[in-house]
């Protein structure tokens, strides 16, 4: 497949959702939501996938990446996640989750909070420090090895929290809210760390959930807008499900540095809020 | 300086030296007109406290008194500690709230039957201080381990902890600092309550009895002398938990903001 002058081929299925709904105490939250993420593979480089999960306040976003990290058993349905070539159903730690206030152990350094995360591994001790130092490196966190969560920025925390969840859970990453209360450089700033972090392995995929319209068509190459129907007097019927998909590789929206400048975009954001405000 | 006077407010370490030294200079002044407010002076209250260390042996019944706090602050933290990291368990949570719910009982409601489960003197005071201290502690603690949000224990398990070591993460190391706190506050109930035991309980003396003593005949000055010696000692024994707390837990002091 090509695509604005990118060409790429969808492969295996890294994510299967099946028929996922969710009700506390006999209210629909969620409703009989299916989608699957494929890997996209570009010649000549390492391409990730991010996924972005739109949808208006309160209707059931959190829930839901909550389920895609094994945190939430659904009522209904499955989560399927492609675990070394096999589609397994998810469990904790598989999916890693950053949560919107990017909690970290206080009690433990930075470097003890890597070095949680890789509890479950079988390298050796010294390995497994080599591992939390090499990523500490790359995300230029090596000086704050030794710091406390208390002695962290904002955006220092949300890079060790990510940091730590992808430690544990390898490839798989769910981001809530990252954008929530930032400053337009700060929101870049976040952006190109989602951008990197999903080109440091063919299979990073980063489901992030955001009401931040133009940030996440900025960074994904898929958007689901979270949705719930109207009755024929307009009133909502309870259960939200993915209402409408967005392919933003064909729409030439994709991995472009500068999408933000172009037509296709300044469109693009339009159609997107108008469909928001039918929700 | 005005600042002191606006509602949060940072004030620097100078204005913050004279404030302090101000205050306890007003507190001096109003001490040493004791005798028209009705309280003992100074002079009258080193006098007394001289007194009572020479004569009444104050020093040795501080050291039996805070022996049996030590002994009680040591048991109660254990209990509450232990039954409120346990309410992670449902099936605990009816019980450590009854507990909690015990501090309306009357202490000494609980003097014949203590002193039929422990003995009476030393033992006795331990255990009615002991359970005077849990009932708070209790509460204190069970709340902090109810507090905790869903997404600290998404966290842990987001790193493919197992239910018991998620609790040893999150609410035992997790909440170590909180567990200090309520500590320093449970510590100083102990020294309130200690009165009440040891005006109960008088076979083993201590400072408690003395204090019901020196009241009973209206020894005000030496009432003044005894309360200030255990405030003393109190304001010791807190600065030590909290010196305890920056030793185990010194990252709960530590923050990017400025106070």
């Amino acid at each position: 497949m090509t695509a604005a002058a990118f060409s790429y081929e969808l492969k295996e299925i890294l994510t299967q959702v099946t028929d996922v709904s969710l009700k506390f105490d006999g209210k629909v939250i969620l409703k009989s939501t299916s989608i699957e993420v494929r890997d996209i593979v570009r010649p000549g480089m390492t391409q990730g996938q991010v996924i972005g999960i739109l949808g208006p306040s309160g209707i059931g976003k959190t829930q839901f990446s909550r389920i895609l990290a094994g945190l939430q058993e659904p009522t209904t349905g499955t989560v399927l996640i492609n675990h070394g070539g096999k589609m397994l159903p998810v469990q904790p730690g598989v999916v890693g989750m950053v949560a919107q206030n990017y909690p970290l152990f206080p009690h433990r350094t930075v470097l003890g909070n890597l070095l949680v995360a890789l509890e479950h591994s079988k390298l050796s001790p010294k390995d497994k420090k080599d591992a939390a130092i090499e990523q500490l490196k790359e995300f230029d966190l090596l000086d704050k090895a030794d710091k406390f969560p208390s002695q962290l920025s904002g955006g220092q925390r949300q890079r060790v929290s990510i940091l730590r969840e992808l430690l544990c859970s390898e490839h798989y990453l769910v981001m809530d809210e990252p954008f929530t209360g930032l400053d337009p450089i700060m929101k870049d700033a976040v952006c190109a760390l989602i951008d990197k972090v999903s080109k440091m392995d063919e299979r990073n995929t980063i489901f992030v959930v955001a009401h931040d319209i133009a940030a996440l068509a900025m960074i994904s190459d898929h958007l689901w807008l979270f949705g719930r129907d109207r009755d024929e007097h307009g009133c909502i019927i309870p259960g939200a499900t993915i209402k409408a998909k967005y392919d933003l590789i064909e729409r030439g929206l994709a991995w472009q540095p500068d999408v933000a400048s172009t037509k296709a975009f300044a469109e693009f954001i339009p159609e997107v809020r108008a469909e928001f405000r039918q929700l | 300086m005005l600042d002191a006077f606006r509602p949060n407010k940072n004030l620097s370490a100078k204005a913050w030296t004279i404030l302090l030294v101000t205050e306890v200079a007003l507190l001096g002044v109003a001490w040493s007109l004791g005798d028209k407010l009705s309280i003992p002076g100074p002079l009258d209250t080193v006098l007394a406290l001289g007194r009572l260390i020479t004569q009444e042996g104050l020093l040795f019944e501080l050291w039996v008194s805070f022996k049996v706090n030590i002994q009680a602050i040591a048991l109660s933290s254990v209990l509450s500690i232990g039954l409120s990291y346990l309410t992670v368990l449902p099936v605990m949570r009816p019980f450590v709230e009854f507990c909690s719910k015990a501090r309306f009982f009357s202490m000494a409601g609980f003097v014949t039957m203590f002193t039929l489960a422990f003995g009476g003197g030393h033992a006795l005071k331990v255990a009615l201080l002991t359970f005077g201290m849990t009932v708070f502690f209790i509460t204190s603690m069970s709340a902090v381990v109810a507090e905790i949000t869903k997404s600290e224990w998404d966290q842990a398990r987001s790193l493919r902890m197992t239910p018991w070591r998620a609790v040893w993460e999150v609410v035992v190391l997790g909440k170590a600092d909180a567990a200090f706190e309520v500590l320093r506050q449970n510590a100083a109930i102990g020294w309130m309550m200690l009165t009440l035991v040891e005006g109960l309980v008088r076979s083993e003396g201590g400072v408690g009895g003395i204090l019901l003593n020196q009241s009973k005949y209206r020894h005000w000055d030496a009432v003044f002398a005894i309360q200030l010696t255990v405030l003393l000692v109190g304001i010791f024994q807190d600065r030590f938990i909290v010196y305890l707390k920056r030793v185990f837990c010194p990252y709960a002091f530590l923050t990017l903001e400025r106070k």
